[in-house]
């Protein structure tokens, strides 16, 4: 995916936050609902959680944004040594999916990733 | 000097006063006097710091409990020949000790007044909006109505995150809910029952505080969204989403 936003911080928890936050600006900037917002703020936290937990230390952590007028495609990735992808079967994917649509997960070249997409509701739209 | 001497000096007289005698008396009853004195003649001092940090869910004599600790330290380091005032010496120790406090407690260090209003605003923006256009509201229409930035909005919906803990004892009263959080809970066991909720996950699901758990329900496994959760449980949708939030990093440290 060649992104129109990306967030690059170190893979600690820390600054989940960040990442977070950078999220619900983007939504925001392109009118998505507060509802909208707020779930994808938190599939994109539950990501990030994700990938941490498989993360190698001291690498870093990426969020990259594919913007457009109907959706937001984001990919959560990190360096990784761990093959195994995160387990579809665990509540943490049951959160990505129920907020989040597209969602999927690989492990593979060293990296873990998770994408997820956000996509604007025909029925709930601002007029 | 005697007592009757004492009271017609202003406070900042008998303060440094005392801390003379503090520092040129040898260990003893009449040292341990002094500093006692000193702390005291203080209090008002820390009062006024644990003041600042009213309204955010601690009570006012516990800040002003570990305010007291941060007094104790200021006048037990303070060296008179600096020649600064002990109340500017001392106001950054106390003050420490109660943003310490608040760290300790899992909560922000310090979110500004602007943001708390702002918060409130935004929380009474969205009810207004969602019932006006019978949707969730998009953080430019809030800002619109407020007359202020979309930052401006994410900033006070993100400093709503920061305040991590709320006892399910306390009352809420920022939500419009009169009681105990505790009379607020429902039914929500039966929620639980007509679900399709996997072994492995129940006994994590059951641990939870009862209105956790019936939210977490209602989003993951009913998925209602956070606005007809909000209407449903009758909190904010702001709440909604903040409960989500802990509840799911309280999940996740018990997985780990």
């Amino acid at each position: 995916m060649q992104p129109d936003a990306e967030v690059r911080v170190p893979a600690e928890t820390a600054y989940v936050a960040v990442v977070r936050m950078a999220t619900a600006g983007i939504a925001a900037r392109l009118d998505f609902t507060l509802d909208d917002v707020e779930d994808l703020r938190m599939a994109v936290g539950e990501a990030c959680a994700m990938v941490l937990s498989r993360a190698a230390p001291d690498g870093s952590l990426r969020a990259g944004f594919r913007l457009s007028a109907d959706r937001i495609d984001v990919e959560v990735s990190a360096d990784s040594t761990v093959s195994e992808p995160p387990d579809p079967a665990s509540f943490a994917w049951q959160v990505l999916t129920t907020t989040a649509s597209d969602v999927h997960a690989t492990a593979a070249d060293g990296r873990v990733t998770v994408a997820l997409s956000l996509v604007r509701d025909p029925a709930g739209q601002p007029a | 000097m005697t007592d009757d001497e004492r009271e017609l000096l202003t406070p900042r007289e008998r303060s440094s006063a005392l801390f003379a005698l503090l520092l040129a008396a040898p260990e003893g009853e009449e040292r341990a006097r002094a500093r006692a004195t000193l702390i005291e003649l203080h209090l008002p001092l820390v009062e006024h710091c644990a003041r600042r940090f009213g309204n955010r869910g601690e009570p006012l004599e516990d800040l002003v409990q570990v305010g007291t600790i941060g007094l104790i330290k200021a006048v037990d380091r303070f060296d008179t020949d600096r020649g600064v005032e002990f109340s500017t010496y001392a106001t950054p120790t106390i003050l420490g000790e109660i943003k310490r406090h608040f760290r300790d407690k899992g909560w922000a260090i310090r979110v500004p007044r602007r943001l708390q209003e702002l918060r409130m605003s935004i929380a009474t923006a969205t009810a207004e909006l969602s019932q006006q256009l019978g949707r969730s509201p998009t953080p430019r229409e809030i800002a619109e109505l407020l007359g202020v930035e979309i930052e401006d909005v994410l900033e006070g919906i993100e400093s709503s995150h920061a305040y991590a803990t709320l006892s399910l004892d306390s009352t809420d009263g920022s939500d419009g809910v009169t009681g105990s959080m505790l009379d607020s809970l429902g039914e929500d066991d039966a929620e639980l029952e007509h679900v399709e909720i996997r072994e492995s996950l129940r006994p994590l699901l059951e641990e939870l505080p009862p209105r956790e758990r019936q939210i977490l329900v209602l989003r993951f496994f009913q998925q209602k969204t956070q606005s007809q959760i909000a209407e449903e449980v009758g909190i904010s949708q702001m709440h909604v989403s903040r409960l989500l939030t802990r509840t799911l990093s309280r999940l996740r440290s018990s997985i780990d």
